[in-house]
Parts: structure tokens; C-alpha cells; sequence
């Protein structure tokens, strides 16, 4: 009873609470900025074309009404917070009129898959590599590891990206250049193996960067794990490498790394912009770039309404199972 | 041994994996259609309303699709300047007070389900429109509504529209330069319960290509060609059947354009950087532009770069001897040729050097510009204009090595203002500017001048043009700010004037050599001040010009023909009035490199072969598509 009372009800409220003003915020911040989502609308309607005055005023009018933005802030954000409880999040602005949860819907499988599965991948290869190198820190293959992941790190992402893209598309044009899959959605081998041949080249640019970082921190955690009573112990009682290196080592690095897990997860849900971009693969950091340059107030509010609530359960959750993984920061 | 096994399994993993999937899919187009059935044609955005063919609802977007399977009444080519029939089978018929406008159609069309276009869809179509205000796009429902009394079948093929009012000019929302009112099918939107939600996929098209595949994200949608292909308004006006396929994909940047046509999965790219197209002809020795050698580029859409200024932002910007003294500050050689790299025409008016314009305005108006004088101050007359500038563009071009394809005039455009700081010191001087010590110039009011330009760079050439103007104004002595903010920002800092000098386009007349569409919104009428939005009276005039003279020239061309001779001379007159006044400094007309590879299909217009625009994203690409024939033929 004191552990729901003290630790875990405030923890709920705490997330209520973030959430209540993430969303607030997201709805104010659009609004303050100079651009107005009629004016981006009225610029791409009528860009290839010349209407009479009397045209462009009824369009206005139209826009206004069928975006939903009469009435003044107040009535806009009760409006808001009316529909978002209906899970409703309207009309995309600059996708009229397809709904904000249907681009989201379309966007949102691609940006999980890519990142979930290159973040997955990345966690783990950092965290085993970092563990190999950390325990056999002379070995040749381990130096030969730490030397290439460190030269990468400081590399920043979009080189990263561009180089992988020029090398395997046009100098050995072995990947195509822009989607996320061949032909129509269906459950067959032809159809998976487009996604892993359309995937491949983006998971392998995040993979290269996020790899690197967790092996750099993984192996920080091992060298000092090393050193420590119980692996000398293990050592001393003959224990097998292996054994001493996954069971032990690694298994006691993971705790904070449990955490970075979690969190990389839960912001899948800002989408992987750069990435999106540089290879032209779909997903949710490109709907949100386009949302925020036509000012598409419903489409920043869904996909940061996802981020927030995303980022603030997991690190909800993490707060919640700390205690049973790691005994030390058991609650009394 | 065990590190080494994850090692090498690791590996496997992610090598194995992508060759696999490579070696099963070989090409890295998404779709399954022979190659040599298949025109791959570059998509200028990313489709994002997908799935819904409803093109008279606010929403989806038309560049490349209304080319594919949308009909019109008529088209206007902007290569020829000609009025080619779409759906209609003759030009538009007006009686003697322009009350009524009569249409003929075509007989020998029909929709893709096997139903013939008549005059009913017509009616039916301008009907629906009329009383579906849910129907909003392209402004067609209140212009509609505006301008027709009543629309009459007078026959199977024959319909009468009666007007609100005399209007010579009411088949413009028919003819399309970039579109025109687009054709329903009657029997098949007359089922339709609620029109404003309706998504018409699949689609019943007038047409010669159906959708039938598309990439639910937008990258790309695949065409069929109709089995009767001829019984479509473009299989009609070419006789050609075109390909069997199109697919029309959105890469992205100039690079991955240039790269995907290297690897033969792009037939056409719509435009590119110049170091993007440069690439692709090292890369691509099948690929080609406009002019087969340099100056490459299609210069001929009809539109056209200027410099801008707000009259009310800053006082100076609203005298017109500051204005031609930032014209004579500039080297229009040097932008042309070391900013641009040579590839565009040059034009002192608002009205790009195009097939018909030149013969139009520009020939006729070149003895008045030649003879056109401005006050220097102290009574000294000067002439500011250079006749001699293509010929000077066409030595910079044999310097480099270059053959002009032409006369200097056909390939590099018209004359300009002289490049003289001397003449645009006189003026500033003259109009209580001055210089500090260190030659920077001072406002009348002693404050050092700070000009702001502001040009997105998503807009090659504009932004180009902008900082040769930066480079050049700054070497004059005035301190100027460019900025290169995103176009959302800077469509933005126009609505209610936040700027002081910037880089739109114009064309102030049609391929037609119509100017009244294009200039009305300028009329006095439609002027609002700074702090406004300046469309909140329905015009577009957000440089704030407010002159009488403008109003009048455009009130007398409304009430007259607008093929007539005094429709010409009064839109020669506003040119003039205009040039006078530099209320722009024009510059350059449009190109672009509208790049085709001729690996697999031919038939592409060219400089050599002028006969239609290229531009195959505007309605009346149709024909250009149309007109392809495979290679291996």
C-alpha cells in the first residue's frame, strides 16, 4: 500500500502532468510562430495559377472554415482538447483532407521498423562489443573494434548518411534510392524482401552511429566492472570467459543502458528525419518537417502528442521497474 | 574463437542480407513493369493526399496527374503560344456584347469506361461546381458563380454558357497554361451521394493514362496506358499511342535526380541545379536538354525573375530614381553569365523573350526603349538602355568555348540598362543621397543605407540572382543585407510587408499575350497598405503600389478583346508605364533543365524540334507524353 501511495501514484500524477502541459505547450507554440497555416495553403494552391479577387477571398474563407480556425484561442484549445479526447486530431492541413491519424497511420509503421529494429540492433552490438572489449581490452580484434567505432562517432550522422548513400547507389549502385518498399503491401517473401532491400541502407546508417556511441559506454561500464571483487572471484574459481563475460559483466552494465533503451525507444515516435531525407525513405520526421514549414498545426500537435506521451510512459515505466531490476534502488 | 564466430556471423548478417534482397530485386525502381514498357518520369513533389483522384475538392495535388488522365476545354502551349483543342473542337465563340460564349467538343472522345464525353458532362460539370461550394479548388466554384448566369446543352456536342456580365475573357478558366476547369464524368459523380467526401479511386478518366498503383506515402503512382487510347483528346490531336506504362517518382534534391538517371531509372527530370545537369551529362551520354550543346535549358516558360521592392516599408523604395539607380548598379552580363552560367535569356520588362512575346512586346517596344530617357539631375537627360547586351553574353559564351545555337537575340533575349555607377550616383545625389568617408552610401536623412534582400534558396536562380545583386550593390558602396530565409518564412514576410527588397516571379502576359489575368491585381482597387495582409482585398500586389495610371490601363483592357489590337496597345502602354516607373527591375526569364535520357524513349520536344512545350508536369504536358515512341522502334 505504501508503494502504490508513495511511489507509484505520484510517479502517475508526475505523468499526467507532463503530458497536460507537453500538449499545452504544443498547442500554444505553432501559434506564436509568424507563419499561418491559410497563408501556406492559400501560397500552395495557388502557385501555378492566377484567380480573381473575389475567388481568393471566397478560398480564404473556405480554408478557414474547413481547418477549423475560427473562433479565438481559447475556443480553438477547449475545441482541442475536445477532440484529442475523442481521439480525433482533425484534418492534416497540408495534406487536406486526409486526416492527421491517417498520414500518421501511413508514416508511423515505416518509422518503427526502421528505428525500432536499428535501435534494437545498435543497443545490442554496442552493448556486446563494448562488454568483449571492455573484459579483453588487449586483444587485437577488440582494438581493432574500439579504434574503427571511435573513428566513426564524431562523425556526424548526415556524413555518415551521405557517404553510405553515394557509395551504394551511384559509385556501386547495389540499393535503391528513395521509398521504403517495392510494389503494393502484401504478405509475401517478394514484398519482405523489398523492405529489408529498401531498409537496409538507412538501419545501416543509424545502426554505424548509435552502435558506436553504446559500445563507447558499454565498455566504460565493463573496464570498471573488470576490476571488480566478483569477476576477480569468478576468475580465481576458474569460471569459463564466456561465462563471466555475458552472465556477469555485461548482464551489470546493462542497467543504465536498460534505461537509454527505453528512452531511444519511446522517441522513435519524433521519427528519424535526416535519415528520411538523405535516403528518401517514408515515415514520421518528414511529416513533421513538412508540418512545421506550412505551419499544419493538427499534424504538430499528433505526432508530438505521440512523442510526449511516448517518451514520458517509458520513462514512466523505467521509473517503475527500477526497483525490480535493480535491488539496489529497491524502494525501502 | 567464440568472439570471432559473432564476428563473422555478425558480418553475414549484414552483408547477406541487402545482396540477397538486391540480387531478387535487381533494379531499384518499386515497381514490376518491364523497362521497355515503362517511361519513368521525375514527380516535381511528394504526393500527400494519396488515394484520392477528387480533383475539385481543396486537397490533392495536380502537377503530372492532370497531364495523365484530366481534360480541359483548350490548352495554350507556351512553346508555340498556339490554342490547342482539348476536349473542346474548336476556339471559344463569343456574340457580339461578350454575353455569351458558345462551345463546340469533341465528338470523338470517351471516357474510360467505354461512355462517350458530351455535352452533358459539360453542363453537368459547370452545374455542379455552381452549387457545390465544398468544390473549392482552384477558386472554380466562386469564379463559377460569378461569372455564369446559365449553362445550356444546345446540342450533343454544343453548349452555351450566358454570362453575368460582358466578359471577353471568360474561356480563360478553360484554357490552361498551368490548368483548366476540369471535366466530370456525369454519369458516374451524378451516383454520388456526398461529392465533398467522395475519393473517385479508381478513376473514370477522359484521358489517356489511369492510375493504378501508388505508393501509399507519396514517393510514387503508376499509370496504365487505356486500351482505347485513341478515343482520348491526346490520342486524337498525335496519333500516337505513347507508353504502355508511366511512372511518375518524387527523388528529391538535383543529385539523386542526376544519379537515378545514371542508373536509367529516370526518363525525365522536370529541373536540376546546373552542376546537378552537368553531372548527369558526364554520367548519362543519352541524357539531353532543350538545345542538345550548351546553352542546354528550356527558356521558354513563360515567366519571368525580378527584383521587387516595398514601397512602404522604407521611404526610398517608393522613389523611382532609387529604383533605376539599383537597375544601373547591376551587370546584368555578369549575372547572366557568372552567377547563372549563361543559360537564360535577359529581359528588361516583365514579360520573358518567348516565341510569340518577342514578336509581340519586345521587338516593337526595343526603338522606345532604345530612345527611353531618364533625369539625371541638373537637366541632363540620360539613355539607360543597352541593346548590345546579348551580344556581349555571346562573346563571354565563345570565350568559353561555347557555340550559340542562334542569333545572340533567340538564344540570350532581349537588351538591358547599362551597367553605370556613375549614372546611378547622379541619381542618388541628385535625390539628397551621399557618401561617407568611407564611399559607403547615407540616406537623405544621414543614416548609412542598410538594404535588406531577402531570396529562399530553394529558388536556384532567384537566389543566384540575388546574390549577384548583393555582390554588386555592396561594390557600389551600399550595405546590403542578404537574407536566404525558408519559403514559408519569406511567402510570410510578404503577407503584411516585412521586407524591403525581394525575388518573386512574374509573367505580366500569358503566352497569348493576354496581360489583364495577370496585372488586375495590381489595380488600385485591390491596394492595401503595409501592416495588412495585402490579400484581404483579393489582389497580389504586396509591393504596395498604389498608382492611378496602373488602374486605368487596367480598366480599359477589361472592357476590350483580349486578342485585339487594342488590347495590344494598351498592354504595350502599361509596359512602358511600368518600365518607367521601376516598379520592377526584371531581369531574367525562366529555364529549365528539363533533362531526358534517350536510353529507352525518344520523341521528346527539342530546340530542333519545337513543335510543344516540354513542360509534362502542366496540364498540357499531355501531349509531350503522348508523344513518346520507344527507342528500340
Amino acid at each position: 500500500m505504501t508503494l502504490l501511495k508513495e511511489y507509484i501514484v505520484p510517479r502517475l500524477i508526475q505523468w499526467a502532468i507532463v503530458i497536460f502541459i507537453g500538449v499545452s505547450l504544443t498547442f500554444l507554440i505553432p501559434r506564436m510562430s509568424p507563419i499561418n497555416p491559410i497563408d501556406q495553403a492559400m501560397g500552395r494552391l495557388t502557385a501555378f495559377q492566377t484567380l480573381s479577387p473575389e475567388a481568393t477571398l471566397a478560398l480564404r474563407q473556405s480554408l478557414m472554415d474547413l481547418y477549423g480556425l475560427e473562433g479565438n484561442l481559447l475556443t480553438q484549445y477547449l475545441n482541442f482538447w475536445g477532440r484529442v479526447l475523442r481521439g480525433d486530431l482533425g484534418p492534416s492541413f497540408s495534406a487536406f483532407p486526409t486526416t492527421v491519424a491517417d498520414m500518421i497511420g501511413s508514416g508511423i509503421w515505416w518509422t518503427i521498423g526502421l528505428l525500432g529494429l536499428s535501435t534494437i540492433i545498435a543497443w545490442t552490438l554496442g552493448l556486446v562489443l563494448g562488454g568483449l572489449a571492455g573484459y579483453f581490452p588487449d586483444r587485437w580484434w577488440s582494438k581493432a573494434v574500439e579504434n574503427t567505432l571511435v573513428s566513426i562517432y564524431p562523425i556526424p550522422y548526415y556524413i555518415v548518411a551521405f557517404i553510405l548513400l553515394m557509395l551504394f547507389t551511384y559509385y556501386l549502385p547495389i540499393f535503391p534510392l528513395v521509398g521504403g518498399s517495392r510494389g503494393t503491401a502484401s504478405f509475401s517473401w517478394s514484398y519482405i524482401g523489398s523492405l529489408v532491400y529498401y531498409g537496409f541502407l538507412p538501419a545501416l546508417s543509424l545502426v554505424i552511429g548509435a552502435t558506436a556511441f553504446r559500445f563507447i559506454m558499454s565498455k566504460a561500464l565493463a573496464s570498471t566492472e573488470r576490476s571488480s571483487d566478483y569477476v576477480r572471484f569468478a576468475e580465481i574459481a576458474a569460471l569459463p570467459k564466456r561465462r563471466i563475460v555475458f552472465r556477469y559483466v555485461i548482464r551489470n552494465t546493462m542497467l543504465p543502458q536498460v534505461t537509454d533503451l527505453a528512452l531511444s525507444l519511446a522517441a522513435i515516435f519524433e521519427g528519424a528525419l535526416i535519415t528520411e531525407v538523405v535516403f528518401g525513405y517514408p515515415g514520421l520526421g518528414y511529416l513533421l518537417l513538412n508540418a512545421i514549414n506550412a505551419s499544419d498545426y493538427n499534424m504538430i500537435m499528433g505526432i508530438t502528442l505521440l512523442s510526449i506521451v511516448g517518451i514520458a510512459t517509458a520513462s514512466l515505466l523505467v521509473d517503475l521497474c527500477y526497483p525490480l531490476i535493480d535491488p539496489r534502488v529497491r524502494y525501502r | 574463437m567464440f568472439s570471432r564466430l559473432v564476428l563473422a556471423g555478425l558480418l553475414t548478417a549484414a552483408i547477406g542480407l541487402p545482396v540477397g534482397g538486391a540480387m531478387a530485386q535487381p533494379s531499384g525502381l518499386p515497381v514490376d513493369v518491364p523497362r521497355e514498357q515503362l517511361f519513368v518520369s521525375d514527380q516535381i513533389l511528394r504526393y500527400n493526399v494519396v488515394g484520392n483522384y477528387n480533383f475539385w475538392v481543396l486537397g490533392p495535388q495536380n502537377p503530372t496527374r492532370h497531364a495523365m488522365f484530366l481534360e480541359t476545354l483548350w490548352i495554350r502551349d507556351q512553346e508555340t503560344g498556339a490554342l490547342v483543342n482539348d476536349a473542346a473542337s474548336a476556339p471559344p465563340q463569343y456574340n457580339d456584347d461578350y454575353t455569351q460564349m458558345s462551345v463546340e467538343l469533341r465528338d470523338n472522345i470517351f471516357w474510360s469506361d467505354g461512355v462517350q464525353f458530351t455535352a452533358d458532362d459539360l453542363v453537368y460539370t459547370i452545374e455542379t461546381l455552381k452549387s457545390t461550394p465544398e468544390l473549392g479548388a482552384n477558386g472554380w466554384h466562386a469564379q463559377l458563380n460569378q461569372f455564369v448566369e446559365s449553362v445550356e446543352k444546345t446540342g450533343d456536342h454544343s453548349v452555351t454558357f450566358t454570362l453575368t456580365e460582358p466578359n471577353a475573357r471568360f474561356h480563360s478558366l478553360f484554357e490552361a497554361r498551368w490548368n483548366g476547369i476540369y471535366m466530370m464524368p456525369k454519369h458516374v459523380f451524378e451516383e454520388v451521394e456526398d461529392l465533398a467526401t467522395f475519393t473517385n479511386n479508381p478513376p473514370v478518366v477522359l484521358g489517356t493514362y489511369i492510375p493504378v498503383q501508388a505508393d501509399p506515402n507519396g514517393f510514387w503512382e503508376l499509370y496504365e496506358r487505356r486500351e482505347d487510347w485513341e478515343r482520348s483528346p491526346a490520342g486524337v490531336e498525335t496519333n500516337n499511342p505513347g507508353p504502355e506504362n508511366i511512372l511518375s517518382i518524387f527523388y528529391g534534391d538535383s543529385t539523386r535526380k542526376a544519379i537515378a538517371m545514371s542508373r536509367g531509372e529516370l526518363d525525365v527530370y522536370f529541373d536540376a541545379d546546373f552542376e546537378a545537369f552537368q553531372e548527369t551529362l558526364d554520367t548519362t551520354p543519352t541524357a539531353r536538354s532543350w538545345y542538345q550543346e550548351f546553352p542546354w535549358a528550356y527558356p521558354n516558360e513563360v515567366s519571368s525573375r525580378q527584383f521587387v521592392f516595398n514601397q512602404e516599408n522604407d521611404p526610398v523604395f517608393a522613389n523611382k530614381d532609387v529604383r533605376w539607380a539599383l537597375a544601373l548598379a547591376l551587370d546584368i552580363v555578369e549575372l547572366q553569365t557568372e552567377y547563372i552560367g549563361g543559360v537564360v535569356k535577359v529581359t528588361p520588362i516583365p514579360v520573358p523573350p518567348t516565341g510569340e512575346l518577342v514578336s509581340l512586346y519586345h521587338e516593337p517596344l526595343e526603338e522606345w526603349l532604345i530612345d527611353l530617357e531618364i533625369d539625371l539631375g541638373n537637366g541632363e537627360m540620360y539613355k539607360p538602355y543597352d541593346p548590345t547586351v546579348p551580344d556581349r553574353i555571346a562573346e563571354w559564351a565563345e570565350g568559353q568555348g561555347y557555340d550559340v545555337p542562334g542569333t545572340p537575340r533567340e538564344v540570350f533575349g532581349s537588351g538591358w540598362w547599362k551597367f553605370d555607377p556613375e549614372a546611378a550616383e547622379a541619381l542618388l545625389v541628385k535625390n539628397g543621397f551621399s557618401r561617407d568617408g568611407s564611399g559607403q552610401w547615407l540616406k537623405p536623412d544621414g543614416e548609412p543605407w542598410v538594404l535588406s534582400l531577402q531570396s529562399p534558396p530553394d529558388e536556384n536562380d532567384a537566389f543566384r540572382m540575388a546574390n549577384a545583386a548583393s555582390d554588386m550593390w555592396t561594390d557600389f558602396g551600399i550595405q546590403v543585407d542578404l537574407q536566404g530565409p525558408e519559403r514559408s518564412v519569406w511567402d510570410q514576410n510578404h503577407i503584411e510587408g516585412q521586407f524591403q527588397v525581394s525575388t518573386p516571379w512574374y509573367s505580366f502576359a500569358l503566352a497569348s499575350g493576354d496581360a489583364w489575368p495577370e496585372i488586375r491585381g495590381w489595380h488600385p482597387d485591390f491596394y492595401v497598405p503595409v501592416g495588412e495582409d495585402y490579400r484581404s482585398l483579393g489582389g497580389n500586389n504586396f509591393q504596395r503600389i498604389n498608382d492611378p495610371r496602373v488602374g486605368e490601363l487596367i480598366d480599359a483592357m477589361a472592357a476590350v478583346e483580349p486578342g485585339s489590337e487594342e488590347n495590344h496597345e494598351l498592354v504595350t502602354d502599361f509596359l512602358k508605364h511600368w518600365t518607367e516607373e521601376m516598379y520592377f527591375i526584371t531581369t531574367i526569364s525562366f529555364k529549365k533543365f528539363v533533362t531526358w535520357d534517350e536510353r529507352y524513349w525518344t520523341g521528346f520536344p527539342t530546340a530542333e524540334n519545337p513543335e510543344r512545350m516540354p513542360l509534362y508536369w502542366f496540364q498540357g504536358g499531355k501531349y509531350t507524353f503522348q508523344s513518346l515512341r520507344p527507342v528500340a522502334e
